[in-house]
């Protein structure tokens, strides 16, 4: 193409300098300048301007543009990749999460429950030490009533055989009178 | 050689020599410069690339300029429209820059009407090319036929063939015109704003709108590249749609 442009633009110096044309004279009287030779070199430098400027400059102007944006592309697919690997890790982790708060949850569950099966025993267990010193007490009054009961009747046996004494002015054998009112006393019935 | 900066004006030039253009000569000594200042911003930002992110700015213009091309190109053309980004990218920055060397110099290439018809055989020439290489040589004859309007309308078609032909040929004028027009005219107006005035560059003053001037018909030039090429390579994309999707109808973007 070279090649080409440079025997156009010879061509064109020739024939603007030595090759005449008739109308192309009378265009120029009516104010339109042409001259073909010009028009042929012009041609043949567009020819040799044209390879050199796609060469050189055009076409690693593309490319550079090119590599850019494919690298841009690069980077922003890269970058969706890791995106949607983070979505991935994240719902990965909300799973986890919610895995480790469900067992977290059965764990305070099945304590809550362990503690009130405890409670329940202990409370159980109390309950029945409760009604057992409440029977041991209760045992205990009736014993110490029976024991008071006893003194008592012995107090009223002492009483009344003193108060006899004072009234018969003598002392009764005290045998025998022991002997008497201790059948008086059992039959005679303790009221409570 | 003489010649040389003796025709066309800067801005703040105060002479004019008349409309025919600067010489041969001339006109590749400014190709040369604009191709020198071409090459060296493009080889700034170059040097740029190395890095992983563009810290220098000429390499971030150099890139949004690629990606509003390629944009444009897929927008326009289609998916397989990114084969023409360096085509179109040689066209916007060989006319961007010949505009902007317009605003220092006396003239630029493409204020002459000879290197924008140049620049338009070469777009219209790619055009065709690629249609041929897409449709086939009978393919891209029929689409200047129009539609198929049977054997009793076959001279409506001959009539539609010889329009066509006549509006794809013109299509080079237009290209070249609409370039050289803007351009020149600029320098025109920029000359007589100078005239109003003595010794006071009153053309400065249509700085912005010449700026504005310079980005945009170097856009509309490659624009209208890629919509001609749109218009050649259309049934290839459609054919690329029916094969990847195994002759079911393309799915509508």
């Amino acid at each position: 193409m070279a090649i080409l442009g440079l025997g156009l633009m010879a061509g064109g110096y020739y024939i603007s300098k030595e090759v005449h044309i008739g109308f192309l004279e009378d265009l120029a009287k009516q104010g339109i300048p042409l001259d073909l030779g010009k028009t042929i070199s012009a041609i043949g430098v567009f020819l040799i301007v044209l390879p050199l400027l796609r060469l050189f400059y055009f076409n690693p102007l593309g490319d550079a543009i090119t590599n850019r944006t494919s690298e841009l592309e690069n980077t922003f697919s890269e970058a969706e990749s890791l995106r949607q690997e983070m979505q991935k890790m994240k719902s990965d982790y909300e799973q986890r999460l919610n895995a480790t708060e469900a067992r977290a949850r059965e764990e305070i569950q099945a304590q809550i429950r362990e503690a009130q099966n405890m409670r329940q025993s202990l409370m159980a267990e109390a309950s029945a030490k409760a009604d057992e010193f409440l029977k041991k007490a209760q045992e205990e009054i009736a014993m110490e009533k029976e024991r008071v009961l006893v003194d008592l009747r012995l107090g009223v046996v002492d009483m009344t055989l003193q108060a006899t004494e004072r009234i018969l002015g003598e002392n009764v054998d005290d045998a025998k009178n022991r002997k008497l009112i201790q059948e008086f006393i059992d039959t005679a019935e303790v009221k409570q | 050689m003489g010649e040389l900066f003796s025709i066309g004006r800067s801005l703040f030039a105060a002479s004019e020599g008349g409309h025919h253009g600067p010489s041969y000569e001339g006109l590749f000594l400014y190709v040369a410069i604009v191709i020198a200042v071409l090459f060296g911003f493009l080889t700034v930002a170059k040097s740029g690339l190395k890095d992983r992110v563009f810290v220098k700015w000429p390499t971030q213009w150099l890139e949004q300029l690629y990606l509003f091309i390629e944009n444009m190109c897929v927008g326009i053309i289609g998916a397989h429209g990114r084969k023409y980004v360096p085509m179109i990218m040689t066209f916007w920055c060989l006319i961007f820059v010949s505009n902007i060397v317009s605003l220092f110099f006396p003239t630029a290439p493409t204020a002459d009407l000879s290197f924008n018809l140049a620049l338009a055989l070469i777009s219209i020439g790619y055009v065709q090319y690629e249609g041929i290489k897409a449709n086939g040589l009978f393919g891209h004859l029929s689409h200047f036929a129009g539609p198929k309007l049977g054997i009793g309308l076959i001279a409506i078609t001959g009539m539609i063939f010889i329009i066509e032909i006549i509006s794809e040929l013109m299509k080079n004028v237009s290209l070249s015109l609409r370039l050289f027009g803007n351009i020149h005219g600029g320098h025109q107006a920029v000359e007589s704003m100078n005239q109003l005035v003595p010794y006071v560059p009153m053309g400065f003053f249509l700085l912005p709108i010449k700026l504005l001037t310079c980005v945009v018909q170097a856009m509309i030039f490659s624009l209208l590249t890629c919509v001609y090429l749109s218009l050649v390579t259309a049934h290839h994309d459609d054919h690329e749609h029916d094969h990847d999707g195994h002759g079911e109808p393309a799915a509508a973007h």
